[in-house]
């Protein structure tokens, strides 16, 4: 062990070479893990400012509610932004119930065994699948298959089966933050387990799942590869703004792709600075609300704030 | 009145149970369905078209129409992509999740990991329309890349992308060392670099490695981003800034105009079922690698 | 709970009930080659003014896509480039000629190529412009994928049975190898005519012959191709009517840059 500090008469404490290069170099390394903490904040700056600067002049009104041209200039992006959502909330519709569901049983009822730890491997599994091969199953089973053709349904289950997983962790991670002592104080007034987790622990967890659920919903919203093959590059021939869920239907994200690499229409920049504009706006929102929705529903539901 | 009132709760409780296992065995037959139909589609091409598996994995002769079949240039392109983000990435990644972990003020970290959590919200396709209009131009001009497309741009790109996996997974790895070892080296005389370097990070070696094999993970599955700037040339990269081509890339521009049936159909479908499996590898490389940890 | 599960279910029951309504209106779905696309483009608007009750879906994706997509019935037509011979359930409907250019970057200044200069780039022979005429610059070569119809037809009619090197960019889509093109100095590519003429990009004459419409009509510029609607079998209803209404409105040809079938002196049964 080097010698730390010399004793001087006048008790000044002086430290010796090894030890000033020491607290050099500490220093330093300080001053560049600061710096590259900053960098991360200053690229997603970077990142913001940069795309604001390119696609505000492509917003406009026309821009988000007209419709998009194949050959010609003046496209909008209207139906894609409603297809977005379209999706999105279909996807949820089906990812919520049973994504909760399954959550629910993995955390408060099932018992270490081969059916938990084949679940558990199962939804892991399921996580590591990669968008696109994802999208290729939808392919084969809804387009080919099922005789489908390019359906937005199609697209809608597809997304559910990859944020299955995710969705099911966030709900096991929101119910394992409710005290145990809820639900003892539930079951010693004699509810049934169902009782207890329906009108004591889901109530607690809401806020963080909620906060969750729009994390997740926001990166549905922007997802692609797994839509391409399934939900289709074109909007709906019959009506843009449709209701039927067995039609094409080109999302934002992948008419932002699209305009990139197939489209010929003379404004290319434009449509897809817009475009990706939109498409970051919407992701700041949905971070946005999430912690939002998510402070306010644990208020309102347990009286704590977090 | 109780007993019926009992009696229903606890028909409630039954049926809630039995709805709950389905939603959980569910899951199961997803990925199943997904594994079986995908090793149907996805052996045809050994199976139906008669391609030694050996020529799909090692040969770089990819021609569709004359029933080549050698996937190597893309295996190759998607590993090589993956290494470079790796190697930028990783130890970016894990400075960041040190620096949140042992230095950063919660000011700070009420920046910082926000900021990362926009990073992870950003869409594939914003991140590839962003590397179009900034990195492939930059690449262009200052270096030797002819067009600015190529491994180099794909690399950087991708690299940012599994920033934030890698950031907040190294952050749990160290945040879950006890304090005394921090406390014990401090107690010897060591600076806080030296702690972090000396102590924490053999300390945390397994949640580090957790942190860069899941990084990869991701990075291997990436499609959209990586399509729009590597320029998705059939051959393997000459340099560091060169053209080259990855499975995913392959997949999604062939793919469209695959007929299905054909020979370059099922050449994709293979080219996903190698994709999953090693995804899958890579995940049961983290159970071993956590299984491992003292 | 209730309240949101009785919402949920009220809005499929809607979006199950709503085609009904639409039973009414047909509808045409079309995709495939983006060297056809300006022409069908412009034919399914005319067509949708002049039938309300019928609503068309124009896409690109490639001549490759198409003939899949069409036989694979996620599509009504299929539009491209080549004819399908692996796929004989597709019933074949020629509706025009359309010429393809050579185009480079316009920095370079390479006005004319020779058949054997073209192959000898493409097969990656030559690699600076200075040995074909050009300045002393690096060739980029920006191919289309395996599945475009333009790049089949570059194969056949210029490559002289050479195979195309595989060392260049690939890019999707006429639009996006265009803006490529103009983008990139040292560039080099080929696209249609539809997406060329006009685009600030250098078409180069082949030969000494100059990628015009009229020399494709007089057979002496050999860079053509006929544009295909392939339907599953033959077409009928209001797919036939559509097909029938391109294949007539021979005005549309000339105003979007195509060549009518019957102006062609030369004829090729294999395009």
């Amino acid at each position: 062990m080097a010698v730390v500090a010399t004793v001087v008469p006048e008790s000044r404490i002086v430290a010796d070479a090894g030890v000033r290069r020491r607290r050099f170099i500490d220093g330093l390394a300080t001053v560049i893990l600061w710096g590259l903490g900053a960098s991360v904040i200053l690229m997603l700056a970077a990142f913001v400012i940069y795309l604001f600067y390119l696609g505000a002049s492509a917003i406009s009104w026309s821009f988000l509610t007209g419709s998009p041209q194949e050959t010609t200039a003046g496209g909008g992006i209207g139906p894609e932004i409603y297809n977005s959502f379209y999706i999105l909330v279909l996807t949820l519709i089906f990812t919520v119930p049973i994504a909760l569901a399954a959550g629910v049983y993995l955390q408060e009822y099932a018992k270490p065994g081969l059916f938990r730890t084949i679940v558990q491997f199962s939804a892991e599994s399921l996580a590591t699948v990669p968008s696109i091969v994802m999208g290729l199953f939808g392919l084969l089973v809804f387009v080919y298959y099922f005789h489908w053709g390019f359906s937005a349904l199609g697209g809608a289950v597809t997304l559910t089966l990859l944020n299955l997983p995710a969705l099911m962790r966030v709900t096991q991670e929101a119910l394992s933050s409710v005290p145990d002592s809820l639900r003892e104080a539930s079951m010693g007034l004699g509810a049934t387990r169902w009782q207890t987790i329906y009108r004591t622990v889901l109530p607690s967890a809401i806020g963080r799942m909620t906060t969750g659920i729009v994390l997740i919903a926001g990166r549905i919203f922007g997802e692609t590869a797994a839509l391409i093959f399934t939900a289709g590059l074109s909007v709906s021939a019959n009506h843009p703004y449709e209701l039927n869920p067995m039609r094409s239907a080109e999302t934002l994200a992948i008419h932002l792709w699209y305009t990139h690499s197939e489209s010929i229409v003379p404004d290319v920049d434009r449509i897809g600075n817009g475009s990706a504009l939109v498409l970051l706006v919407m992701v700041l929102i949905f971070n946005v609300s999430a912690r939002v929705a998510g402070r306010a529903l644990t208020k309102r539901f347990t009286g704590r704030s977090s | 009145m109780i007993a019926v009132q009992a009696k229903r709760s606890h028909t409630i409780e039954r049926i809630a149970v039995w709805v709950l296992r389905a939603a959980a065995a569910f899951v199961i037959f997803a990925i199943a369905a997904l594994l079986i139909y995908l090793c149907f589609e996805g052996t045809k091409t050994f199976t139906v078209d008669h391609l030694p598996v050996w020529q799909f994995l090692f040969t770089s002769d990819f021609d569709p129409t004359a029933n080549k079949g050698g996937a190597a240039i893309f295996i190759v392109g998607t590993i090589v992509v993956t290494l470079f983000a790796l190697c930028v990435g990783g130890p970016f990644g894990i400075a960041v999740g040190a620096f949140l972990s042992e230095i950063a003020p919660p000011r700070m970290a009420g920046i910082l990991k926000p900021a990362i959590e926009v990073l992870v919200g950003i869409p594939s396709v914003v991140y590839g329309w962003l590397g179009l209009r900034l990195l492939v131009p930059f690449l262009r001009e200052h270096t030797s890349s002819a067009s600015g497309f190529g491994l180099a741009a794909a690399g950087i790109v991708l690299s940012i992308m599994i920033l934030p996996t890698v950031i907040s997974l190294s952050e749990d790895a160290f945040r879950s060392l006890p304090g005394a070892l921090r406390e014990g080296s401090m107690a010897l005389g060591s600076t806080r670099w030296q702690t972090m370097v000396r102590v924490l990070l053999p300390s945390a070696s397994s949640g580090l490695s957790v942190a860069l094999i899941l990084g990869m993970a991701r990075a291997i599955g990436e499609t959209l981003a990586v399509q729009m700037v590597l320029g998705n040339a059939t051959q393997f990269a000459s340099g560091l800034f060169a053209p080259t081509a990855a499975l995913t890339t392959e997949i999604v521009i062939d793919m469209p105009g695959a007929t299905q049936g054909s020979f370059l159909e099922h050449e994709l479908f293979s080219m996903a079922l190698f994709l999953l499996l090693l995804a899958m590898a890579l995940i049961l490389l983290v159970r071993f690698v956590l299984r491992k940890r003292v | 709970m209730t309240k949101i599960a009785a919402l949920a279910a009220l809005f499929l029951g809607a979006s199950l009930l709503a085609p009904t309504a639409a039973f009414a209106d047909t509808s045409i779905s079309i995709a495939g080659s983006t060297a056809l696309l300006p022409l069908v483009k412009d034919a399914a608007g005319i067509y949708q003014t002049m039938h309300p009750d019928v609503k068309i879906s124009v896409s690109g994706g490639g001549s490759g896509t198409g003939i899949a997509q069409a036989a694979a019935k996620a599509i009504d037509i299929g539009d491209s480039d080549i004819t399908a011979p692996n796929n004989p359930e597709l019933h074949d409907n020629r509706v025009a000629v359309i010429g393809f250019a050579v185009v480079t970057n316009p920095s370079l200044g390479v006005k004319n190529l020779t058949k054997a200069q073209i192959q000898d780039i493409f097969t990656g022979k030559v690699s600076n412009w200075k040995e074909v005429g050009g300045p002393d610059q690096k060739i980029v070569v920006i191919n289309r994928p395996r599945s475009s119809g333009t790049r089949a037809v570059f194969t056949k009619t210029l490559m002289g049975g050479k195979t195309v090197n595989e060392a260049g960019l690939t890019e999707d889509a006429t639009g996006t190898v265009v803006s490529v093109v103009q983008t990139t100095p040292g560039a080099i590519s080929y696209a249609a005519f539809s997406g060329t003429h006009g685009k600030g990009v250098s078409e180069v004459a082949i030969d000494g012959i100059a990628p015009t419409d009229d020399n494709v009509i007089d057979g002496k510029y050999p860079f053509w191709s006929y544009e295909h609607m392939f339907t599953q079998g033959a077409p009928t209803g209001e797919i036939s009517r559509f097909i029938a209404f391109v294949q007539t409105r021979t005005d549309l040809l000339a105003k979007n840059g195509y060549i009518k079938i019957s102006d062609m002196k030369v004829k090729e049964s294999d395009r």
